[in-house]
């Protein structure tokens, strides 16, 4: 059990930031971040410590439980009426981030809003790669994707992100 | 706004690394997740909370054995034994359970410590005597100022008393005749008997006897008078 709680434990230091950011740049929200953040944490630590627990790729297991906690709490703000992954980043909380206020540069913060406003598998896609660092045979295996469709949906991404910001 | 190349667009991207959790909540919530032991329920869980449950549930019934064992114990301690207190409470408690009214607890009390007296006597526990005697004079002394503060007490009662003073005065090597207590007692005890007998429709014989308890009793004879009046009486 000690064991356990000490290999959770480093899972926890090593995704911590990036689940956070992943739920935060979808919900805008610190507190809403927050809040999925520690759900989906709980939510790996009751499977993972299962006595008949199977966890082949823990990182992917925490991103497909992020992901979901995220569209649940869409659907329990009821402000989607059909919860459409394309449209989450439409939808995305308004409240201002202390981020938006002081942290994040202008540039930075054109590419935040910018990213909110891709479609999910292309935002996804994105955050994985470029902010992540996850190589694309990962983000394959994640999406259930070939790999060169991968490739091809990151090029459109940026396409797609770079129009966005323009745009404005 | 200047033309935005791919790896320009690709550096700001992943300038949001500056986005992070703050380290206060990232800390707190680590520590309550680990904390918190997984809910799921294994076999080895059932076992191990009937085990807990059978543990808790031996541990009742060996309490309750050893009260029951104390307090069967303590049925057959004398005062100055160390389990008597518990004897007393226990009977204090059966009285109360049953209603009885301060005279007949006195009279019991009084009762269960001469028939103590009995016993020690009986086996020769001379070590004992002092102790008992002691709570006799005590109990003596609470029914006799009751008696005082109440004369006009049930006769059934009164009997009671002297069939207890009779039952003190055989025990053997305990004279407690003299005693101030228990002479306090005959005297209430003698003088409620009088009162009832007095009410009652004697034979000659009787009235006789009556007198000569009066005159007993005139003389401080106490015990005596109490002799004749349970003659009558009986």
């Amino acid at each position: 059990m000690e064991n356990q709680n000490e290999q959770f434990g480093q899972i926890y230091d090593q995704y911590i930031e990036k689940i956070y950011r992943f739920v935060y740049l979808k919900v805008n929200s610190e507190e809403t971040a927050e809040d999925i953040t520690s759900k989906v944490f709980l939510g790996a630590w009751k499977a993972y410590s299962a006595p008949d627990s199977k966890i082949d790729n823990i990182g992917s297991f925490l991103y497909k439980i992020a992901g979901n906690a995220v569209i649940d709490h869409y659907r329990e703000k009821g402000r989607t009426k059909t919860v459409s992954s394309d449209i989450l980043p439409e939808i995305a909380d308004t409240e201002s981030s202390q981020y938006n206020k002081a942290v994040l540069s202008a540039d930075i913060n054109v590419v935040k809003t910018a990213i909110q406003k891709l479609k999910k598998e292309h935002q996804d896609i994105i955050i994985w790669h470029y902010l992540e660092d996850m190589p694309i045979a990962n983000i394959a295996k994640l999406t259930g994707r070939p790999a060169g469709t991968v490739r091809v949906m990151l090029h459109r991404g940026l396409k797609e992100l770079k129009g966005i910001i323009q745009e404005n | 706004m200047a033309k935005l190349t791919e790896k320009k667009l690709i550096e700001q991207i992943k300038g949001l690394k500056i986005i992070k959790p703050r380290q206060e909540w990232a800390s707190l919530l680590k520590s309550q997740i680990l904390a918190k032991p997984a809910k799921t329920v294994s076999i080895m869980d059932v076992i191990s909370s009937i085990f807990y449950q059978r543990q808790i549930a031996y541990a009742f019934a060996t309490l309750l054995i050893m009260i029951v064992g104390v307090l069967g114990f303590a049925q057959y301690t004398v005062p100055g034994d160390a389990l008597f207190p518990i004897k007393k409470i226990a009977e204090q408690s059966q009285a109360n359970l049953t209603g009885q009214t301060t005279l007949n607890k006195e009279i019991a009390n009084l009762s269960n410590r001469v028939n103590d007296l009995a016993q020690v006597a009986k086996d020769g526990r001379k070590e004992s005597i002092p102790s008992v005697i002691v709570e006799i004079k005590a109990n003596a002394s609470e029914l006799a100022k009751n008696l005082k503060d109440n004369p006009v007490q049930d006769p059934v009662a009164i009997k009671e008393i002297a069939t207890t003073l009779k039952t003190l005065a055989s025990v053997a090597g305990t004279d407690l005749s003299e005693n101030q207590d228990v002479k306090d007692l005959y005297q209430a005890v003698v003088i409620s008997q009088i009162a009832d007998l007095e009410k009652a429709t004697l034979t000659e014989e009787q009235k006789e006897t009556l007198a000569g308890a009066k005159e007993l009793y005139d003389a401080g004879k106490y015990s005596q008078a109490l002799e004749e009046l349970l003659a009558i009486s009986n």
